[in-house]
């Protein structure tokens, strides 16, 4: 039985602005293994990138705050940790690659002595050996060491992308959270460092959550995959299950709205409306308003996340056991 | 096999101080290109070099008098002629160099370094802490700069020392504000959350990561302050506040020859021509590196 790295137990965080509360993230829970891959699916605005940040414990306060919930990060709950222990995780145990390269690196320090600082916050080296091994890490995202001395303006995005890998990897930690990595990016660069964060996390044997709305990039290196809606998760399960055995509305409209390249299509299929008002959620089922099966019971009440078959979890009363 | 790894990571940290010199190069690059700029540099060079070197350079001692020469006008012997004591004025212009200079750098030193401390704690921090701050730093705005510095001068009584305080304080305000306006649009940056992300702490962030990417304000207020401080400088000693006669700073100077403006120019008008063009030399630097660090001008 392979031991759960991070588990997130009934997480919800919400955010003040004004007099209004936005709820990011609802009742969220998943279980990670070590070493597995989790994609974390959702449109703009589904709380992913809050999950991220919770993890991290970045969650910039006010106006954001995590109101209940627990994230158990090798058996300890980071949301009770002191700032200075999070420090020793942040980098260490826990990165995170950032959506824009291009402002994810600060311009007026090298790439190398940005990477070295991750290695020289950890570890107590000197100057020229954490150079070195900054160098290494530039070697292995296919950057030539020599261009250790330049700066992030001299590199084009997908080369800074590659340094922030870099620097998320340089102390080689357990868990890695890529937040759309590749979404600032052009679509070859796109698949050179899809492929590239897949080789290393390989390598290293990293616990990898990829955050994206690219239900393709899932389908490459993640084990598993979560489809998030309104800051809750409405299906949850292993690549299988979620492509080949769609259950959830959301989830299926998702792929139907996926334009078929075997058929003759003139009009997409896209989910008809928008994402709910976060700050005025419905009172039933998030995704009821959308739904094309939606019945009254959906409208009034919630429902538990449901296992479907074995690993397999569904947020929606057509599998909930009543 | 060590060894060659040593000279391996030997040969890339040359490169890296050959690579921080290029990026410094192209800014002198772009200030050498400035003609005005570079006028004012070798005007403050000189200021320096008469400072330091008053000793050797001035004909005369700054106090050597000959009462049977007084209110000399510019002759061979006394290029900018004497005063009413029988003073060299050149000899005392150059001596007054050191007050005034030490007056500028200094308390543009000791101003920028407190009003940096207090623009990060404000800018980064926020809240409580920026309030207090700002509202301090309000109130020292509301009142005029040279009716602050004349108070704080009138409290603590005349002398180089004083002086350099009470025209310190009244820059504070400009360094905190100007500061905190650059941390509160760096803070924001992904990077400076990148940062957080590999576990940097918060003084490291201000320091490595938030600073240097607002040095560029700094610099150029730090430069114009200087031209500030020494004017103001001279106010004050010419109110008789800051240095008294017959210390030769160029204020004194100026304070000292006013009974004789109307019958011997020299006295008054050698001083004020020394501040004038020492505080447009600052000025003019100021401009010229503001120009060439601005990134926004790069071609």
């Amino acid at each position: 039985m392979p031991e759960p790295i991070l588990e997130v137990k009934n997480l919800t965080i919400e955010y003040t602005s004004g007099k209004s509360i936005v709820q990011a993230v609802n009742n969220l829970s998943f279980t990670l293994e070590k070493g597995e891959a989790l994609g974390l699916v959702g449109e703009t605005g589904a709380g992913k990138t809050t999950t991220a940040l919770s993890i991290m414990q970045l969650i910039t306060s006010p106006p954001g705050r995590i109101k209940s919930g627990e994230i158990i990060f090798e058996g300890r709950d980071l949301t009770k940790l002191p700032q200075s222990e999070l420090r020793k995780l942040r980098g260490e145990k826990i990165s995170m690659i950032f959506q824009d390269p291009m402002t994810a690196l600060n311009p007026v320090i090298t790439v190398g002595d940005q990477i070295s600082e991750v290695i020289r916050l950890h570890e107590k080296t000197t100057k020229l050996e954490a150079a070195a091994k900054a160098k290494e890490m530039l070697e292995m995202v296919g950057i030539p060491g020599e261009r250790y001395s330049e700066y992030p303006h001299q590199f084009s995005g997908g080369m800074k992308q590659r340094v922030i890998i870099a620097i998320a990897l340089a102390r080689s930690p357990s868990l890695l959270i890529a937040d759309e990595p590749t979404t600032a990016l052009d679509v070859t660069i796109q698949a050179q460092v899809l492929e590239m964060i897949d080789r290393i996390i390989r390598e290293l044997k990293t616990t990898l959550i990829l955050i994206t709305h690219d239900l393709g990039v899932v389908a490459d290196i993640c084990d598993k995959a979560a489809i998030m809606y309104a800051g809750e998760i409405v299906e949850y399960g292993t690549l299988d299950h979620i492509y080949n055995h769609t259950l959830h509305p959301y989830s299926i409209g998702l792929f139907n709205s996926i334009p078929n390249f075997d058929e003759d299509v003139h009009r997409l299929k896209p989910i008809k409306g928008l994402m709910p008002d976060p700050t005025n959620l419905p009172k039933g089922c998030s995704f009821s308003l959308r739904c094309p099966d939606c019945c009254e019971t959906c409208r009034q009440r919630k429902f538990e996340l449901t296992e479907a078959a074995p690993g397999h979890f569904v947020r929606c009363i057509k599998y909930a056991q009543v | 096999m060590a060894n060659q790894s040593d000279t391996k990571i030997f040969e890339q940290e040359e490169q890296v101080v050959l690579k921080k010199q290029s990026q410094f190069r192209e800014i002198m690059g772009r200030f050498a290109k400035n003609k005005l700029a570079i006028a004012s540099l070798v005007i403050i060079f000189i200021l320096i070099i008469m400072a330091v070197f008053a000793e050797q350079i001035a004909p005369y001692g700054p106090d050597d008098q000959d009462l049977s020469r007084r209110f000399t006008y510019p002759c061979a012997e006394f290029l900018l002629g004497t005063d009413d004591y029988g003073r060299d004025i050149l000899s005392r212009l150059i001596y007054g160099a050191r007050y005034s200079l030490s007056v500028g750098l200094i308390s543009v030193s000791f101003s920028c370094l407190i009003g940096v401390i207090l623009g990060c704690i404000a800018g980064f921090y926020g809240q409580v802490a920026d309030n207090i701050i700002m509202r301090l730093v309000d109130i020292v705005l509301a009142i005029p700069n040279i009716l602050l510095a004349l108070s704080i001068a009138s409290a603590l009584g005349p002398g180089l020392g004083n002086l350099i305080v009470a025209v310190g304080i009244g820059a504070v305000p400009g360094y905190a504000r100007i500061v905190r306006a650059s941390i509160l649009s760096v803070k924001q940056m992904e990077y400076i959350e990148a940062a957080r992300s590999i576990g940097a702490s918060d003084v490291r962030i201000i320091t490595r990561h938030i600073l240097p990417n607002c040095l560029a304000p700094i610099i150029v207020q730090a430069t114009m302050s200087i031209a500030v401080a020494i004017l103001s400088a001279a106010s004050l000693s010419f109110l008789g506040l800051g240095i008294t006669p017959p210390t030769p700073e160029w204020g004194s100077m100026l304070s000292a020859g006013r009974a004789y403006i109307r019958d011997f120019w020299p006295v008054v008008t050698f001083p004020g021509m020394m501040i004038m063009i020492t505080v447009f030399a600052f000025n003019i630097l100021g401009d010229g590196l503001r120009d060439a660090l601005d990134p926004k001008l790069k071609v």
